[in-house]
């Protein structure tokens, strides 16, 4: 088998090609306008797309829709590809769902790990003050890297649980658009690849990329705008797909207050995703456009405004805390009746929160612009919106109490996540009114404190709860259990872990601890009684609790790996869960339902005899 | 044999138990916290609504993880136990009382929000003017006086009065902070933006810009000075006789 009949390999291959023929293009074009032949960012932008192209077709992604325009037939593929061995299939284009839903979870999963990796680096040279081995240069362009290496990996980690789950909760053969959801992958590749390219010349804006800063300086700047509109499109491809998949590829009998409650907040997070990620879109055009093509959107000078930024970015960027948040909610709702042996209480109510969440969400974008300058008598209505929607989400809180109480609780590690990821996401959501409230934020804006609320927030939204997912279907997926003992270590390294963290940063933020400084002043909390700066005390906890983390995490990939191949069989349903998925053998086979399946009851009727949720059609049936 | 979970029993035990949880977290919030000396009007405005948020903290957190605690303890399977939780799956009385109790606090919280809001920010009367000017990467600020204006590399300003910063940038966006009045405002180009604060303290401190502001924006410093009426004046005085000399000189 040669390495080039792996579709990623390829893929690569062709995504430097395209990247050569890009930058021979934009020489060529410049000669011919009689522009010197070589300027870094503008022939690299045309490079950025050319390659990118490239990597689509070469990997494969688009070889079926080709095929479609001269008319040849595309059967659906299903199973290992021919004369490989079965685990290519997950190195190239494959239509299953499964498949792809394993394709993003890793590429998540490494996503995580390229993140984490910047903290830990910026995290230790924080741990004291002074510069000890990193410049301020190196320092602003790494924690820039953080944010979009995360973001990244939390848009791809929904993709996994989204893509893996929702098909087999509902009983679908797969997604709606197979191809389409193959492509929406793909393009995540390449997006990668620019954003780890902008490493080489660098950029100092942190995430959110404010003009007029952004505007200046490196061309690592157009790496990052189209890589993050590659990615923007990949999110409206896939949500796109989710929500047709769910609206008209349910079972007979599955109303959408029976579906699985997981779809609920893949469904508040799709419709997101779908109508709002072109904001982001237009507005890292727009930065690209700045740059390259000398339209001053945002600089005075020309007659842009640099707050029109802010208003396009957070317009997207506060409800895409929401699509990072609501699916991990979801696998939250769906963790604990499991557990608890008990109906998920007011499941209703949960459902309806995640769209009101959804909808208010696009109410308080101008609440991360309290201090930005815009005008007063802004500030108190987005105060008003963004604290309305503590209401839906201590809906969601109240209702996951009543689910614990008077339960059978059992402690597996999912389990353990799910509740750890409550405890997570409500120090969260509780340092968030300090923030909504106009007086105390002028003080807690662009402070540490900011960092420890928003951590808080999208760990106890996203990443506990996408680690609980990972550990309560890694069964379903491989077949195996995971090693207990050793998932329960993970957990109990890690929250406790990221409970200081996330305390630490607010505490340093409440000393004065700015955000995104290479340096800070060791005065700043002053000196405790035993002689030592108080803020450094706080950042080197901080410090310690993000290597813990990131040793927890290790453990798990080990786990997970090991596991795959030393684990227990798990059986169908070692949780003895109602979900359809559960039903079916592990791991789940290439055609997930044999027979259509058929919706006769409640999803979460566990403890009512004689009730079922799904039956398995037979012969005879309609 | 183990009490129905509607025994009025585990509801007193739970709210003793969520209202000693409050005192304790809110005992340990305040001393995770620890808040900077309070230097002007606006800080104790700003800290009076932290408080308040903190004590709203406490009691939900204790509330939500109390509860949760509980459950842990109280529900957990007994060893050999292999039946199911108890059946019910909902209470519309109680998720409506869920719904309207944290929307009464919404709107409490948005009172006190919009009140301090405008107490904060409101202009008055005999404040000080200084015009900023926020640049890659440090400050400079603007006097003007009778004799015309002057500029310093230091922001001084009298104890007790009203001042009010008018600034803008010359290149990217900055932030103003000095963590003793509390209250930010970004500066940015092509517009003015205004922050009003009264300071209280005399002394030093600090202005740190807090706007990510490229290579050396962690170092984009100010030294702040508060001082007595008397020794503003004195101090308005000496600078604004400097400018005058280099502006003779230099005519």
């Amino acid at each position: 088998m040669s390495l080039m009949s792996l579709g990623i390999v390829r893929g690569f291959v062709w995504q430097i090609a395209g990247t050569i023929i890009g930058i021979v293009f934009a020489v060529a074009m410049r000669l011919m306008m009689g522009m010197s032949p070589w300027a870094t960012e503008p022939v690299w932008v045309v490079a950025i797309l050319f390659g990118s192209m490239g990597f689509l077709i070469g990997v494969g992604s688009m070889t079926d829709w080709f095929k479609w325009m001269v008319g040849i037939d595309t059967p659906m593929r299903h199973g290992p590809p021919k004369g490989k061995p079965a685990w290519t299939r997950y190195f190239g284009v494959d239509y299953n769902h499964k498949v792809i839903g394993i394709q993003y979870t890793i590429t998540a999963i490494f996503m995580l790990a390229v993140g984490g990796a910047f903290a830990i680096i910026f995290r230790t040279e924080l741990a004291r003050s002074g510069l000890q081995f990193l410049n301020p240069g190196q320092y602003n362009t790494f924690i820039g890297m953080h944010g979009w290496a995360a973001i990244f990996a939390i848009f791809i980690g929904i993709g996994g649980m989204a893509n893996y789950l929702v098909p087999l909760m509902i009983g679908a053969e797969d997604m709606a658009f197979p191809r389409l959801n193959a492509f929406a992958f793909w393009i995540n590749i390449p997006a990668i690849v620019w954003l780890l390219a902008s490493l080489y010349h660098g950029w100092d804006a942190g995430w959110t990329l404010y003009p007029l800063l952004s505007t200046r300086g490196e061309p690592g700047f157009q790496f990052v705008f189209l890589s993050v509109f590659l990615l923007g499109f990949s999110s409206i491809l896939g949500s796109l797909n989710l929500i047709a998949t769910m609206l008209m590829m349910r079972p007979k009998g599955m109303s959408l207050f029976r579906m699985p409650i997981f779809c609920w907040g893949v469904m508040g997070a799709s419709i997101i995703q779908l109508t709002a990620t072109q904001f982001i879109a237009q507005s890292f055009l727009m930065l690209s456009f700045e740059r390259t093509l000398g339209m001053p959107f945002f600089n005075p000078d020309g007659g842009g405004s640099p707050l029109l930024f802010q208003h396009l970015f957070w317009f997207y960027s506060h409800p895409a805390v929401y699509v990072w948040v609501l699916p991990g909610l979801g696998v939250i709702s769906e963790i604990l009746p499991v557990f608890a042996r008990k109906p998920l209480f007011g499941y209703r109510w949960i459902a309806l929160s995640s769209i009101a969440i959804a909808l208010v969400g696009f109410l308080v974008w101008g609440h991360h612009m309290f201090t930005s300058g815009y005008a007063n008598s802004l500030r108190a209505p987005f105060m008003l919106a963004t604290l309305l929607v503590a209401v839906p989400t201590g809906v969601k809180f109240f209702s996951w109490l009543g689910t614990l109480w008077g339960g059978k609780l059992t402690f597996p590690t999912p389990m353990l996540f799910a509740l750890g990821a409550i405890s997570v996401f409500l120090l969260g959501g509780l340092s968030g009114p300090p923030l909504a409230l106009v007086g105390s934020d002028l003080f807690l804006h662009d402070s540490y404190f900011v960092i420890g609320h928003f951590h808080a927030t999208i760990f106890g939204g996203f990443v506990f709860p996408f680690l609980a997912a990972l550990y309560f279907w890694y069964p379903k997926v491989t077949g195996r259990m995971y090693n207990e003992t050793l998932g329960k270590l993970h957990f109990w390294i890690m929250t406790p872990a990221f409970w200081m963290m996330s305390v630490g940063q607010m505490s340093v933020g409440v000393m004065g601890m700015r955000r995104r400084i290479a340096d800070y002043d060791p005065m700043l909390g002053g000196m405790t009684s035993s002689g030592l700066s108080a803020v450094e005390i706080g950042q080197t906890v901080v410090t310690i609790s993000a290597f813990l983390i990131a040793f927890s995490i290790l453990l798990m990939i080990y786990n997970l790996l090991n596991s795959a191949e030393v684990g227990a069989l798990a059986g169908n349903n070692p949780w003895r869960s109602r979900s359809p998925e559960w039903q079916i053998p592990s791991p789940a086979p290439e055609h997930s339902y044999a027979t259509p399946i058929r919706v006769v009851g409640e999803p979460y009727d566990y403890g009512l005899p004689g009730s079922t949720y799904v039956t398995m059609a037979t012969a005879g049936d309609d | 044999m183990r009490q129905s979970s509607t025994d009025k029993r585990h509801f007193i035990t739970v709210s003793v138990l969520v209202l000693i949880g409050t005192a304790v977290m809110f005992w340990l919030l305040d001393s995770a916290l620890p808040m900077p000396i309070q230097a002007s009007i606006q800080a104790q405005t700003v800290d009076q609504v932290f408080q308040w948020t903190l004590i709203a903290i406490a009691f939900l957190f204790s509330l939500v993880v109390v509860f949760m605690l509980y459950t842990v303890i109280v529900f957990r399977r007994r060893r050999g136990d292999t039946g199911e939780g108890e059946h019910f799956e909902g209470n519309t009385a109680l998720e409506i009382i869920w719904t309207v109790v944290p929307l009464l606090l919404v709107v409490l919280f948005g009172y006190i929000g919009v009140t301090t809001l405008t107490d904060i920010t409101k202009a008055q009367e005999n404040e000080v003017v200084v015009q900023v000017e926020g640049f890659q990467w440090s400050w400079l600020f603007t006097y003007p006086t009778d004799s015309g204006e002057f500029t310093s590399t230091e922001l001084v300003l009298p104890v007790d009065q009203p001042a009010r910063m008018e600034m803008s940038s010359r290149d990217v966006n900055h932030s103003f902070w000095i963590v003793e009045m509390r209250v930010k405002q970004d500066v940015l180009p092509g517009q003015t933006t205004v922050l009003r604060f009264t300071p209280t303290i005399e002394g030093d401190y600090k202005l740190r810009c807090a706007e990510l502001c490229g290579l050396s924006h962690w170092n984009m410093l100010a030294s702040v000075r508060i001082v007595s009426p008397e020794e503003y004046d004195a101090w308005l005085a000496q600078q604004s006789s400097q400018a005058a000399a280099i502006t003779t000189a230099s005519n």
